[in-house]
């Protein structure tokens, strides 16, 4: 074992949440260094595609003129289907086209890789390849560092943050994290095809940098989950999110769930022609606000999917300005605490409470019911059809048939799919209750 | 020839890496290669003849210096190399803007890289073993590492999968045991004298990894560059003088061009049997030169048999005739070869 190196602070792993604590001690003038498992930052992160950059104003001023950028988000469509039908909501904006911007796609590799860039920059170091194993702790139990899997040598320092992803190995060890639960968690599964850039343009109506980002409801062969595909610069990213346990229950491998996304009428005359180039796959910890660990211990903080702060509420799934601006709030608590040398739970409270006066912890809040709403039966494998059929009773032309009322095309879609207009009612109300 | 003498100076090992975008990405349609450096890495053969280096100067308590030629994407591989303990020199290759001219005239010229490489070494002492990976610096033809010891005076080994340094003797210095492959699952062992340019296999070993420590100090090393030269003035303790400098050396290379056999005018075969054509066309079923074995001889003697043989079968024109003053001696077309 060699020697412990004393540091600031440790964080582990150069996700976003890594980075954005990096970046936020590094500028504080803290020595901090980033541990990451993988050869460089982003190289073992999987997401769908879409990065909301809001978060990162305040943090790196004109940050659009810099990111690696695939495409800017300019059409988001939420679309429901059923095996034969769809029907989308299909929001286009010129404002996002432009700077500020709304969201991105972005490759993670690379993404991450200019995060981290970031950091090191203002001063953090990077160590690659390297994996934390486990907690160093003093003899009142207070965490004082990490050891590494590099000769079992340590680093130490007063403040560990763990931003080592989703199921972190390090907030378990420390006994934050709850027992972890399959049912807090989703599998996503993503395909990366390749799709010529003219393509891609004609085919989603777009041009230059502009791109679209399509959710969908009811793909997943009633598997409590959704779809979702993206335009990237050449690629396109197509994939599900499903439920761990009833995935598992299903007995269905999750790629033939992307190929039966890929064959529907819908989605098959985008993808026309288009080859694989990567399949990835990657837990999401969509328990929400609920299933949240303890944020802080003596000499530790926990940020972004190891805190289990992706969002993931139907009409959303954001995980990484989650990340960051859990990470970054974390940052900043260890500098604050750092300075008052106290690193103990209480010293790093303030983490925390930072967390409640942002988006992170109060969107999170606002929408903690949203999951179990959106993963209910009835969302999932009912109302999809309902609302297409609904859509087909209204559209469809029935002459010399006179046009039926809208209540009676509603009733005759409930009574197909087996819903009660009281339930409907009732989950209308709870919807406006969470999301309103 | 140099022998290892610690009394006097400390011995020089050298690793001459290849570090490249390992995972390039190839359009399907027009078979462009993008490569963004996040890829990048060391092959097998190149970790391996990182860690060969690495043992041997350990062995003969010496220095051990890389140098790889490559754009800037590779300074976080060296980072990792300097990590290891070893110093560390690039030589601008490939796309690296800043020395756009040279860079660029040395993509693809071997002889111009070892050059180049040999000249990155000079501050460093005359190198007592330069290891490189099989796929070396010039995409793999394995020319790069020959030019590199002819530039260094070094006697060359390669494709070995094996790699030790043997003790000094009463008489004479260490040197190295190298052992390769050969048909039939056979191998033969090598007595490699030092200075040597030695090609390994990725085989047989596997890169150690930094200490923590050293990653640590890595991440701030400056990864020190060396112009893309190609003058050297190795060989001043022993090696060869430089190839511009030394004329008798015993290749010249003028202008090269991609090798087209020569078309020859068969006369038609005299058949109305297409197949006896067809036969009479393609030299099928008429008896070839058998193999012939034509040694144990001397290396200028066997080169002298396989000219003989191209010139034999018109792929070669004849030796030149000495030139009948005052007409200039008619040159060898090195396209033919
Ligand atoms: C299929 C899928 C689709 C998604 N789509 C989106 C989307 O479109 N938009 C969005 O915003 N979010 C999306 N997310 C969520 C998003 O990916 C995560 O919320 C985000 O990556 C969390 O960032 P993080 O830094 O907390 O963790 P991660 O990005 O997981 O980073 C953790 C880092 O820690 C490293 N690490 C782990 N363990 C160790 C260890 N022991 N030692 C050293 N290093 C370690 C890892 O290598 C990794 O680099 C999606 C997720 C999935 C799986």
């Amino acid at each position: 074992m060699t020697e412990p190196s004393a540091f600031d602070a440790v964080v582990v792993g150069a996700g976003p949440a890594g980075s954005a604590a990096a970046l936020a001690l590094a500028r504080a003038g803290r020595s901090v260094v980033m541990v990451e498992r993988g050869p460089f930052a982003g190289s073992k992160n999987v997401y769908g595609g879409v990065v909301y950059g809001r978060v990162l104003d305040d943090i790196i001023p004109t940050w659009w003129n810099e990111v690696p950028v695939e495409r800017w988000v300019v059409r988001r469509s939420t679309m429901m289907m059923t095996e034969d039908q769809s029907l989308a909501i299909d929001y286009r904006s010129h404002a996002w086209g432009v700077a500020p911007y709304n969201g991105m796609t972005t490759v993670r590799s690379h993404f991450d890789s200019w995060l981290a860039g970031q950091a090191t920059e203002a001063g953090a170091q990077l160590v690659t390849s390297t994996v934390a194993t486990g907690l160093v702790r003093d003899s009142a139990g207070r965490v004082i560092g990490i050891r590494t899997d590099r000769d079992g040598a340590e680093l130490r320092a007063p403040v560990v943050i763990a931003c080592d992803g989703v199921n972190s190995l390090l907030a378990k060890e420390a006994g934050l994290l709850p027992r972890a639960e399959a049912s807090h968690y989703t599998l996503g599964v993503k395909e990366v095809l390749d799709l010529p850039a003219e393509a891609i343009n004609e085919r989603f109506g777009v041009r230059g940098h502009e791109g679209v980002d399509i959710e969908i409801l009811g793909c997943t062969r009633g598997i409590p989950g959704g779809g979702f595909l993206y335009t990237n610069a050449e690629t396109v990213s197509v994939g599900v999110v499903v439920s761990l346990p009833h995935l598992a229950e299903a007995k269905v491998r999750p790629e033939e769930l992307i190929a039966d996304l890929k064959a529907h009428p819908s989605i098959a005359p985008y993808l026309r022609g288009s080859h694989l180039r990567e399949y990835a796959a990657h837990l999401v910890p969509e328990g929400g606000y609920d299933t949240m660990p303890t944020l802080a211990a003596d000499g530790m903080m926990v940020a972004g999917d190891a805190a289990a702060m992706t969002l993931a509420a139907g009409l959303w799934l954001e995980g990484v300005n989650f990340a960051i601006g859990s990470g970054y709030a974390a940052g900043r608590a260890a500098d604050r605490a750092i300075a008052v040398g106290d690193c103990s739970a209480r010293g790093l409270a303030s983490y925390r409470a930072d967390l409640e006066n942002q988006f992170v912890l109060a969107d999170h809040k606002r929408l903690r019911k949203a999951p179990a709403l959106v993963l209910s039966e009835r969302v999932q494998q009912r109302y999809p059809g309902l609302l297409c059929d609904l859509a087909e009773g209204m559209f469809t032309v029935t002459n010399p048939t006179p046009k039926a009322g809208g209540l009676r095309v509603t009733r005759a879609a409930a009574a197909k799919h087996g819903v009660k207009l009281r339930e409907l009612a009732v989950d209308t109300i709870r919807g406006m209750r969470i999301f309103g | 020839m140099t022998t290892v003498d610690a009394t006097t100076r400390s011995p020089l090992v050298v690793a001459c890496l290849r570090i490249t975008d390992l995972h390039p990405e190839v359009d399907l349609l027009t078979g462009a290669v993008t490569r963004d450096g996040l890829g990048v890495g060391l092959s097998p053969a190149d970790a391996a003849a990182l860690e060969h280096a690495l043992r041997i100067a350990e062995a003969w308590t010496g220095r051990v210096v890389v140098v790889a030629a490559g754009p800037r994407y590779i300074v976080p591989v060296l980072r990792e190399v300097v990590a290891l303990g070893a110093a560390v020199v690039r030589i601008p290759y490939g796309d690296d803007a800043s020395d756009h001219g040279q860079a660029a005239e040395l993509a693809g010229d071997e002889h111009g890289l070892a050059r180049a490489v040999a000249a990155a070494l000079i501050p460093f002492g005359t190198p007592d073993l330069v290891v490189c990976g099989d796929h070396s610096v010039d995409r793999g033809t394995g020319a790069m590492p020959a030019f590199l010891a002819h530039e260094l005076g070094a006697a060359q080994a390669l494709g070995l999968v094996a790699l030790t340094a043997e003790r000094a003797g009463q008489t004479s210095g260490p040197t190295l045991i190298a052992e390769r492959r050969l048909d039939a699952g056979w191998r033969e062992r090598l007595r490699v004298p030092i200075p040597a340019v030695c090609s390994v296999e990725g085989a047989g070993v596997r890169l150690r990894r930094a200490p923590l420590s050293g990653a640590l100090a890595a991440g701030s090393a400056v990864i020190a560059s060396a112009p893309a030269t190609t003058t050297t003035t190795h060989g001043t303790d022993g090696g060869a003088d430089s190839w511009a400098d030394n004329q008798s050396g015993s290749v010249h290379i003028g202008a090269t061009r991609a090798f087209e056999p020569r078309t020859r005018v068969r006369p038609a075969p005299d058949s109305a049997d297409p197949r006896i054509r067809l036969l009479a066309l393609t030299g099928a079923l008429v008896a070839h030169d058998p193999p012939t074995v034509i040694g144990p001889v001397g290396a200028a003697e066997a080169a002298d048999a396989l000219i003989g043989f191209l010139v034999r079968h018109g792929y070669l024109d004849g030796p030149p005739t000495p030139p009948a003053p005052p007409t200039p001696p008619a040159p060898i077309d090195p396209g033919d070869r």
